[in-house]
């Protein structure tokens, strides 16, 4: 069977599937991790609106270094390089916001403040989102503008901070340098590990992240890990349907399905389905299917069954069969040659 | 992170309150008065950088697709739910 839907890891085929996952993604992040922050800052006085107008005239934003292509005739030369532009922007605003979680003045902003705030218990509180529409080429001109005015907020907010002591310009600059590098080839080396070692994998099932410090994976802000193991019995599959709580430093960015209201709705109410619709994945009738909602502080990932044809290899081999997919539970761990068909379609582009 | 003897042991029935105005609020509205068996015991989760305090024990409690949506489905629901939010049956 042909892969369905969803394939995060090819190279730019479906250009409307690129600009929507930006859109929703710089939506989330604007609206969900960012906003709510200035807001609560502002609240408590800790950084008002005005200390961030104020910063943002003591040190103007650069520019973004992006000239933005408006000319409609030569649109379609330029799309991709400008989707690829947009990307490269919206992950660099994403780090940066992750760099303005500092306490101020005593004031440090907890996971369940920015939930209050950002609407998750009251949707009254919610921060609207803007809505996207026209052709590709308007879409991502907008996406043009909307995310050079975003960057000149967060970046009078990341002033704002330093001219308030919370931040020290010289640590910001390291932390730029190394932010990013959680990412699901931390997932992959814990599957792996497993797979090849019956103590660790014990350890893992039942002490969930103590066991996993012996791999040097920074221990990050989980509350707790939890690992679901797939079975002859069981396929497992993790949402969050109350907002999107994932292991972000286990798995590096969240995907943007799973934040879709799509995918968290019906994966509860039709889980053997919506991964048939929406994966392509056929999970056999014999082996139950068992959705985990992350409703707490269990950030849940699952532990893939180890693919045959597999006997005899080294752990590092091992960990390139693990996709993210296959640690939310929306696909298997890929065979060696599903791996290899995929590197060679990587090699080809 | 365990104190005391949690209040439920690994294959109770219990009920989810269907409303709880004072408990945390991270309860999914689908699961409410629901049945499910209690299939994990976490205890009190010390998590300081994402909350104030400390939230009451937490259990993972196991559901039928079929007898939270009423349909057909053989699947099933794991869910992390407070002790608050629990009743024995």
């Amino acid at each position: 069977m042909a892969d369905t839907i969803i394939r995060p890891h090819s190279h730019m085929q479906d250009f409307e599937a690129h600009v929507r996952a930006v859109e929703e993604d710089l939506e989330y992040y604007r609206t969900k991790r960012f906003e709510p922050r200035v807001i609560h800052f502002h609240r408590r006085g800790a950084i008002t609106f005005y200390d961030i107008l104020e910063a943002a005239a003591a040190a103007p934003a650069a520019s973004a270094g992006v000239q933005t292509v408006h000319d409609a005739d030569h649109v379609h030369d330029t799309l991709e390089p400008r989707i690829r532009a947009v990307e490269d922007r919206l992950d660099a605003y994403v780090k940066n916001i992750a760099l303005t979680g500092v306490p101020v003045r005593g004031n440090r902003m907890v996971i369940d403040d920015g939930r209050i705030e950002r609407g998750d218990y009251d949707p009254f509180l919610r921060i609207a989102k803007k809505p996207h529409g026209g052709t590709l080429a308007e879409r991502i001109a907008h996406l043009e503008e909307d995310m050079t005015r975003y960057e000149r907020l967060l970046h009078a907010f990341t002033q704002a901070l330093v001219i308030a002591g919370a931040l020290d310009p010289a640590a910001l600059d390291r932390q730029r340098a190394q932010a990013g590098e959680p990412s699901m080839r931390n997932g992959a080396r814990i599957v792996a590990r497993a797979w090849v070692d019956p103590t660790f994998k014990e350890a893992l099932l039942s002490k969930g992240r103590e066991a996993v410090r012996e791999l040097d994976i920074p221990p990050g802000r989980l509350g707790k890990m939890g690992v679901a193991e797939n079975t002859e019995a069981v396929h497992n599959v993790v949402v969050c349907t109350l907002c999107s709580c994932y292991p972000y430093d286990l798995l590096g960015d969240t995907p943007w399905w799973y934040k879709s209201e799509a995918y968290r709705q019906q994966i509860v109410r039709d889980p053997r389905g919506t991964l048939a619709q929406m994966f392509g994945l056929q999970v056999p009738s014999h082996i139950a299917v068992r959705v985990h909602d992350s409703t707490s502080d269990i950030r849940w990932i699952v532990l893939p069954r180890r693919p045959a044809g597999t006997e005899g290899w080294s752990e590092d081999e091992l960990a390139t069969l693990v996709t993210r997919e296959s640690l939310i539970g929306t696909a298997e761990a890929l065979s060696p040659g599903e791996r290899d068909a995929l590197r060679q379609l990587g090699a080809a582009e | 992170m365990t104190d005391a003897a949690p209040a439920f042991r690994i294959g109770d029935r219990v009920r989810v309150k269907s409303a709880k105005l004072d408990g945390n609020p991270r309860t999914p509205p689908y699961i409410r008065g629901k049945v499910g068996v209690v299939t994990g015991i976490h205890g009190r989760i010390d998590n300081p950088v994402d909350h104030h305090g400390v939230y009451p024990p937490l259990y993972t409690v196991e559901f039928e697709v079929r007898e939270v949506f009423g349909t057909d489905s053989a699947d099933r629901l794991a869910v992390d739910i407070h002790d608050d939010w629990l009743e024995a049956l």
